[in-house]
């Protein structure tokens, strides 16, 4: 278990304060789960169930309140580029252009002079070529959620965490992404876990799925998906599949309901 | 184009289109300038007729500056000194810019020959050329038109009341032939004053603006700084960085090393203010954006709190320069014994007004060109911003 791209999540327990009412707010409870280097997951889960937190604790933006988090075996002490996260929003660098939010992530994980060339060859496969020397703020939303991954990419970190990162396009740019994702993993081969509040999504992508209920976040359902790529959306293995994490999202917001009772 | 477009409109909309056509430009994209064309309102016939007015006023008004000079008689009391006897030199200056005009408005007048076409040869790209350049002055010249026309009428007025009539208490207000002339006489000096001033201005200032960058930064960037700059920026940071000049004169060693301090000491307070609240303001998501990166401490702090924070840092570097300045000519007129401040009061000593006023309209335009250049360099860096730079 301790080869590169590996994730071991040891009963995390993450608690905030909160500042308005004084109180704590348990976000994860006693959450375990294990990814095989290069393996491909996603996790579903109602909106504010702790997806987010769980990825940023992962990346070593955020200190397991309790238990641990061992990446390729070494405990997560902070961030390292070989964790990069794709966030919920774009967090392009609105003083720099998309080519030189891309060097700069280079740059400061000390890849740069391997992956020079690759930079254009990048921001060609996004369809941003047009736009390498525009502002983010001159883009559209989706052209800013794509820049945004592929500045994560160009880092060719061990393991990509995802959050969310198709949310703001249309649903023809998004599935040509998805493609190009599998892609990209399947010629890179490093561990892959995507965030995404869409299950057909989860289905196209990965091959395991992890299934979360809210408040406190814990692992309800963990389903596999034992197709091969490429998927065919219209098959009928793929549509049982769907039925049946929609069920399992659903128990999970029922969770949700008594716990809100 | 509009509906209410009179015939005029469209046939000037026709020989646009023609222009435009004949451009080698892509069919969907526009160029600037074109974008603006199609954009504006369709003009009525009067609406031109005042346009091209408007134009001409401004050479109208610089030659009736040069005919009262030449022709009106001056004011009857007025006993000319040998040195400073009219001359004609006002009259080379307000003509070079009447040149400049006339030039301006025969480029214009270029424009009204575009419909015509020459036969065989429709879309002759040089011609049409030719008539963009010359819309495009034209364009200009309608917009600059009423402030220069102003400025001139306001040169004929002082003209009037000094020279012609003396209506102007006298001899406090020299008319402007005798400040050009002063001017010229003193220019060595004056050359002086200004490269002295410039260089307490810069050193003042960017010693003063890069502390206050340094306190910024520190204080907007960790709480302990902040415990400790906090307290001293909201004590001596409403104070007038003069009020101190007393003190400076006594205590400093060097009257220049003094000034400097002055100076520095009026940036370093809003370049602090505006800094510290840039970096509390950052949006956090772009520390762990870079963090993820593995972006070092260093980086952090140059690569992405003073990008940043640079529309906020600019913000204090402007309030900054005009203290600045201030500072800089009450360190001059007060001990300084060089400098444009220091000429000023040498010379209204000696009841010189004409270079008094030489030295003011010299000031005037060494700070207008010292905050265009700073002006540039702000746009400049902050590009990025949406919306651009206020
Ligand atoms: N920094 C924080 N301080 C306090 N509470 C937080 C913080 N970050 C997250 N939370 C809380 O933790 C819970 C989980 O948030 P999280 O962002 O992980 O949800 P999510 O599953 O990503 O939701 P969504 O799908 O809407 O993005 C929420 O109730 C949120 O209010
Ligand atoms: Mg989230």
């Amino acid at each position: 278990m301790s080869e590169r791209g590996s994730i071991e999540v040891r009963n995390l327990n993450k608690t905030f304060a909160r500042l308005d009412s004084g109180g704590t707010l348990c976000a994860i409870e006693d959450l375990s789960l294990t990814v095989e280097p290069g393996e491909f997951v996603s996790i579903v889960g109602t909106s504010g169930c702790g997806k987010s937190t769980l990825l940023r604790v992962i990346a070593g933006l955020e200190m397991p309140t309790r238990g641990e988090v061992l990446c390729g075996g070494v405990p997560v002490t902070g961030t390292n580029p070989d964790r990069g996260l794709v966030f919920q929003e774009h967090t392009l660098f609105p003083w720099l252009t998309v080519r030189r939010n891309i060097i700069f992530a280079l740059k400061s994980s000390k890849r740069l002079g391997a992956n020079r060339a690759a930079v254009d060859t990048l921001i060609g496969k996004a369809g941003l070529s047009e736009f390498a020397g525009s502002y983010p703020h001159q883009l559209s939303g989706g052209m800013r959620q794509r820049a945004s991954l592929i500045r994560s990419l160009a880092v060719s970190p061990d393991v990509l965490l995802l959050d969310e990162p198709l949310g703001a396009l249309d649903s023809f740019t998004r599935m040509t992404l998805q493609d190009e994702i599998i892609r990209l993993w399947q010629e890179r081969g490093n561990t892959m876990v995507l965030i995404t509040h869409d299950v057909d999504e989860a289905v196209y992508l990965s091959q395991r799925i992890v299934v979360m209920s809210p408040r406190p976040g814990r692992v309800t359902e963990v389903v596999d998906v034992p197709m091969s790529y490429p998927r065919n959306r219209g098959s009928s293995d793929f549509t049982e599949l769907r039925v049946k994490l929609l069920t399992a999202l659903n128990f999970a917001s029922e969770v949700e309901q008594e716990y809100n009772l | 184009m509009a509906t209410t477009a009179t015939t005029t409109t469209e046939t000037d909309a026709a020989a646009e289109k023609t222009i435009l056509d004949s451009l080698e430009t892509r069919a969907s994209e526009l160029s600037i300038w074109e974008l603006r064309q199609i954009e504006a309102k369709p003009k009525t016939a009067a609406g031109k007729a005042v346009d091209w007015l408007l134009r001409l006023l401004p050479l109208i008004v610089s030659l009736l500056i040069i005919a009262q000079y030449k022709f009106a008689p001056n004011f009857k009391e007025f006993k000319p000194l040998d040195k400073s006897k009219p001359t004609n030199l006002w009259v080379w200056f307000i003509g070079f810019f009447a040149a400049i005009l006339l030039a301006r408005v025969f480029i214009s007048l270029f424009s009204l020959l575009e419909n015509v076409r020459f036969r065989g040869d429709k879309n002759n790209s040089r011609w049409n050329r030719a008539i963009l350049f010359s819309k495009r002055t034209s364009q200009k010249l309608r917009r600059n038109a009423p402030i220069y026309t102003a400025v001139f009428i306001l040169l004929f007025a002082y003209d009037w009341a000094t020279l012609k009539t003396g209506r102007l208490p006298q001899p406090y207000f020299p008319w402007p032939d005798a400040i050009l002339n002063a001017m010229i006489s003193d220019r060595v000096i004056l050359w002086k004053s200004v490269w002295h001033s410039l260089i307490l201005l810069f050193i003042g200032y960017s010693s003063g603006g890069l502390a206050g960058l340094v306190t910024g930064i520190a204080a907007g960037w960790s709480e302990k700084a902040r415990y400790w700059v906090w307290p001293v920026v909201k004590v001596l940071g409403p104070i007038p960085s003069t009020t101190w000049l007393p003190i400076i004169l006594i205590v400093a060693s060097s009257l220049f090393g003094g000034s400097v301090f002055l100076i520095a000491l009026g940036v370093w307070y809003p370049v602090t203010m505006t800094t510290m609240t840039g970096v509390l303001n950052i949006p956090k998501s772009n520390f762990e954006a870079a963090r993820t990166f593995g972006a070092t401490k260093a980086a952090l702090i140059f690569k992405v709190a003073i990008p940043a924070s640079s529309p906020f840092i600019f913000q204090g570097l402007t309030q900054g320069m005009s203290i600045a300045c201030t500072a800089l000519l009450v360190a001059e007129m007060m001990g300084v014994e060089a400098g444009l401040g220091w000429y000023i009061n040498w010379q209204r000593g000696w009841a010189e007004f004409a270079k008094m006023y030489a030295a003011v309209i010299i000031i005037c335009l060494t700070f207008f060109l010292v905050n265009a250049l700073f002006s540039f360099i702000k746009k400049r860096v902050l590009r990025w911003k949406e919306g651009g730079v206020v």
